[in-house]
């Protein structure tokens, strides 16, 4: 039973640190282009639970094609913000793009209150069933999330290394200025990545959803621990974003069942902390800064 | 001559600010005079509310508005009310102060100052705490709509606590579900300080009755997104009974994540989680099975419930049900209305305070749901709600004692 | 830069008049809702111009600001209540512990630059909300402190809203001045040179180091001052005073007062705060105003209200000693304006 038990938090914590691994994703490759900590991507996260469950409830959509929809709008939107908001403010101090990334977080919260209300919605997914897999009782949801997210990952590593296109991200976020220097043209890159991290946030937001709730405030504590992940994994490094994502989703699942769960939060920034402290560039930092 | 232009704006922004008061001054002496009865005049009384519009509690605020502009709305179609021998119409002014205890205090004072409102409501302890460090100075009455006890053990005159207090559920819950199906109960309650209270006193009446406590794992509702590892932690002390509470709906996932790993005891549900708001979450109601908890307002068994709840569904919608904070805030409007017209003043907050008894003996169960038969000493509405549990797919009322 | 006799005057004039002006308020109206909003205006201002400090002056955006609001404010709440301490040591110790909890995160953090530095507040901010919530058996947790007890000073009782106004309006004034002199000491220059570029000012022989953690420490010690303030007037702690979301509301006023301006703080805070009182019966489009209203700030007037006038005042100034020396020097227009002696 204890073996169980143990094995069923392994399973919770994958869960847990593949919904995280995706967001971190989104931000380190943001702050990888662009140099920019997006503080509103919990709310692009949000964004796109609201619209995937929109679809589902409004438009009878089925639940992949309506995740379909809402990754394509975020992907606009994201790249929208970026071309009105972020480029302008590129060459400004670092502080401004900071402050300019909390003034759309706000705007975006306040909008989603205004529009969808503030009550909790379900998503229903068709895979609300339980099975049992090795003696462990796991939602089907939960395993779909864990193997959705694998495929984006390896979907996404695969992008980066082998087309053209996400070459050119890749090498900006190595060399910045030996991607101009063979013509690389960073506002296209940048528009691209922005894009691609605000659609990463949609999917794990609306593969999320069924076992959450869906409520304007829901993208904030993930955003939080999203930050911490990519300081602890070094920022702008991808598989940095990944393996911290699935340590603190671990960390979590594990400490909240045998330690205390109150403590559970304070827990994963405690570790930032003291990783901080000795490391200070993080675990895999790519920068020498 | 450039350096004066800084300093030119920051005196004229003074200056502007100095007009503003003064200004606002001439406006404030202005209303006094409102305040004294004339002769038969007709006029208009604030009354104040601050509570969260923006924000994770915004539905929960916006709920209580709703129970109060209801209220008001009828009193006003009706006529207004009579307080001495003016004819008086009621106008809710309603703050936002985001869940802040400091906003509250501001916005309390603005609506003391600006509006003159005598009666202010404020859905969360936070505010209460912050209001009473001057309501009985600046002379209003405090409506808390709050369980909590420091509440009413702050012995301020002038507060009026709406809802009832939840030591009375314990031991009705906690006797029923022994009966039928065990004396092992393992918690998985909220962190915030209500669950704690709660939590602590569910564990005193269960043992006290004999039970056994076999888990306890808080998870925080608000922050968590999956209840699943909790719930796995408490069920592997095999518990005959789940003692879970927090908001409706993360209470509705803790509940399925249960069921979903097999669980097939009893529940006991703290109040602050509203079976209404819960069954839609869980869509199935065989889920509830064994379930035990605060009956929702909706089904008190009165027949002003009845005709509140048809109207609550003719103005919002066939499906949509009122809460308690619903109901509760209608029927303490009612009360403070009528405890207004007794004392024949719409100002002296004592006079209308040392009213609420006799206000709540003259309304009638037939027209006000859940109405409160008095307020204690320390001003806590005596309201009486049921219990209510699901057996073999039908949900069964119990009687809870009525206190003092 | 020629000093300009009459600037001098005019703005050492400034704080005199202000404060006749500002003490005259409480005798002119009796509205306490008012009162309150000065009170609120004075105590952010104070915390405010901490942020524009280590911020602002320094360069280094922190975010655990309200945490430190938040020490100051429960030390305060809690030497009062459960040590039945006076008014003032308890106010003096408020301060000195929260300028303590500063020196330590101070030097670990700092460290870490840009960034990271901004990252690592911000989860610092959190943790410290996270303590005070958690240590129940300390702080009540999410229940709150209550009945923090009126501040006296010997006999004199601040019980009504009046004393209270001048008591904070006190401590403000007494801020305003030490920022002064700060400013436009030394001290406050090597914090400039730091904040347009490290690497120079290290190569100028600055000890970048200790100079970036005595902004941080001056920088907390002013928010938990105001953070006692706060304590003394609402009388009731919750642990969400050292929520995240008022360091970007502070983060808000100090932007559009202006960034690294003597005044900014103060005119920010007093133009947000009454715009959103204002806007009161706009509430659910509060911040659908606010967040783009932030944006566009930051991106068209970035150096807020106040450093746009100082901006347009040097720009003037150069011109004219250009006129007068007829000297072409492209590369000095840009260089004053970039962070030279901005102050108002």
């Amino acid at each position: 039973m204890e073996v169980e038990l143990f094995f069923q938090q392994i399973v919770n914590g994958l869960v847990l640190g593949s919904v995280y691994s995706l967001v971190a994703l989104g931000i380190t490759l943001i702050y990888g282009i662009m140099q920019l900590p997006n503080f509103a991507h919990g709310h692009l996260y949000m964004l796109g639970a609201y619209l995937t469950l929109f679809m589902m409830t409004m438009y009878g959509f089925h639940y992949w094609p309506a995740i379909l929809v809402s990754v394509a709008v975020l992907v606009l939107i994201g790249m929208l913000l970026e071309r009105l908001v972020f480029r302008p403010l590129h060459n400004a101090p670092h502080i401004n793009s900071m402050i300019a990334a909390v003034g759309v977080m706000l705007f975006i919260e306040a909008l989603a209150r205004k529009m969808w209300g503030s009550d909790y919605h379900r998503l229903d997914s068709p895979y609300e069933d339980a099975i049992s897999l090795f003696g462990l009782t796991i939602t089907q949801q939960r395993l779909i999330i864990i193997i959705a997210a694998i495929v984006l990952m390896i979907g996404l590593n695969l992008f980066l290394k082998r087309t053209v296109i996400g070459s050119t991200i890749e090498a900006m976020a190595q060399n910045r200025e030996g991607a101009f220097l063979v013509g690389i043209n960073a506002n296209k890159v940048s528009l691209l990545t922005f894009g691609i991290a605000s659609g990463l946030a949609a999917a794990a937001a609306s593969l999320a959803a069924p076992i959450n709730l869906v409520y304007p405030s829901m993208g904030a504590m993930v955003n939080l621990k999203a930050f911490v992940i990519i300081v602890l994994g070094g920022m702008g490094s991808i598989p940095g974003a990944v393996l911290g994502g699935y340590i603190l989703g671990l960390a979590e699942s594990i400490s909240g069942t045998y330690i205390n769960s109150e403590y559970k939060d304070l827990a994963a920034f405690v570790i930032l902390v003291l990783i901080l402290t000795l490391k200070p560039t993080g675990l895999f930092a790519k920068e020498a800064r | 001559m450039k350096g004066k232009r800084n300093v030119l704006l920051a005196l004229s922004a003074a200056a502007s600010l100095l007009f503003l008061t003064a200004c606002g001054n001439q406006a404030a002496s202005g209303g006094d005079s409102a305040g004294s009865s004339g002769s038969g005049q007709a006029r208009e009384v604030a009354i104040g509310w601050s509570g969260p519009q923006s924000g994770g509690q915004a539905l929960y605020g916006k709920n209580t508005l709703n129970g109060l502009q209801m209220a008001i709305d009828d009193m006003n179609a009706a006529g207004g009310i009579k307080v001495g021998s003016d004819t008086v119409k009621l106008k809710l002014e309603a703050l936002d102060d985001k869940y802040l205890p400091n906003e509250t205090a501001t916005n309390a004072r603005r609506l003391r100052s600006e509006n003159k409102a005598t009666i202010i409501f404020t859905p969360h302890s936070g505010g209460v705490f912050a209001l009473q460090t001057f309501n009985v100075q600046e002379k209003f009455l405090i409506a808390a709509y709050t369980s909590e006890p420091k509440v009413t053990e702050a012995n301020n005159p002038l507060t009026v606590r709406i809802p009832p207090s939840y030591d009375n559920y314990p031991k009705t819950f906690s006797e029923e579900m022994m009966n039928r199906f065990g004396k092992k109960a393992a918690l998985v309650p909220g962190t915030h300080q209500y669950a704690k209270d709660w939590s602590a006193l569910f564990k005193q009446t269960w043992t006290g009755l004999g039970g056994e406590i076999v888990a306890e794992n808080p998870v925080d509702y608000n922050k968590e997104s999956d209840f699943a590892p909790a719930v796995t932690k408490a069920l592997a002390a095999k518990p005959d009974v789940l003692f879970v509470g927090g908001a409706s709906q993360p209470t509705a996932l803790v509940i399925k994540a249960a069921r979903d790993q097999g669980f097939s005891g009893g529940f006991i549900v703290m109040d602050q989680a509203k079976l209404e708001e819960m069954e839609p979450i869980l869509k199935d109601p065989k889920l509830l099975e064994g379930f035990i908890g605060v009956n929702p307002a909706s089904l008190y068994p009165t027949e002003g419930t009845k005709k509140f709840v048809e109207r609550y569904k003719k103005k919002f919608g066939a499906d949509k049900v009122p809460t308690s904070e619903v109901a509760y805030h209608y029927m303490a409007m009612h009360v403070f209305a009528k405890a207004m017209e007794l004392a024949g003043t719409t100002d002296d907050a004592a006079a209308i305070r040392a009213k609420i008894a006799e206000a709540c003996k003259q309304l009638s169960d037939d027209d006000i749901p859940s109405l409160a038969k008095g307020i204690t000493e320390d001003g806590a509405l005596i309201v009486v709600p049921r219990a209510t549990t699901m057996k073999e797919g039908k949900y069964v009322q119990i009687p809870l004692p009525v206190k003092q | 830069m020629k000093k300009n006799p009459v600037h001098n005057r005019v703005s050492k004039l400034a704080v005199p008049v202000l404060t006749l002006i500002a003490a005259a308020i409480p005798l002119l109206t009796s509205n306490t809702y008012y009162l309150d909003i000065f009170i609120k205006v004075f105590i952010w201002t104070i915390a405010v111009s901490g942020m524009n400090i280590i911020a602002g002056y320094t360069g280094q955006l922190s975010l655990a600001h309200a945490g430190f609001f938040g020490i100051g404010a429960y030390a305060l709440g809690l030497l009062m209540t459960k040590a039945e301490m006076p008014f003032l040591p308890s106010l003096a110790i408020a301060v000195v512990l929260t300028g303590l909890v500063g020196s330590v995160v101070g030097v670990i953090s700092l460290r870490l630059k840009g960034h990271y530095f901004a990252i690592f507040s911000l989860c610092v901010g959190v943790i410290i909300l996270l303590i005070i919530e958690k240590w129940e058996s300390l702080t009540e947790g999410v229940r709150g402190l209550l009945g923090i007890p009126i501040p006296k000073i010997g006999s004199l009782e601040f019980a009504t809203i009046s004393a209270q106004y001048y008591l904070i309006l006190f401590f403000l004034i007494l801020t305003l001045l030490v920022n002064r002199r700060v400013i436009h000491s030394l001290v406050g220059r090597t914090f400039l040179s730091i904040r347009n570029s490290e690497e120079l000012a290290e190569a100028l022989g600055i000890n970048v180091m200790q100079s970036k953690i005595l902004a941080f420490v001056y920088s907390t010690v002013l928010a938990g001052l105001a953070g006692a303030l706060y304590a003394g007037y609402i009388r009731f702690l919750g642990p969400d005073i050292a929520n995240v979301e008022h360091t970007f509301d502070m983060l808000l006023y100090l932007l559009v007062g202006g960034i690294s301006t003597l005044w900014g703080p103060l005119v920010g805070t007093a133009l947000v705060t009454v715009l959103m009182q204002w806007l009161q019966s706009w509430q659910e489009y509060r911040m659908i105003i606010f967040g783009p209203i932030l944006v566009i700030l930051v991106m068209f007037l970035p150096y807020g209200i106040i450093g746009a006038f100082v901006r347009r005042k040097m720009k003037r100034q150069w011109e004219q000693e250009m006129q007068e020396n007829s000297i072409e020097r492209p590369g000095m227009r840009d260089q004053r304006l970039a962070g030279g002696e901005l102050d108002a």
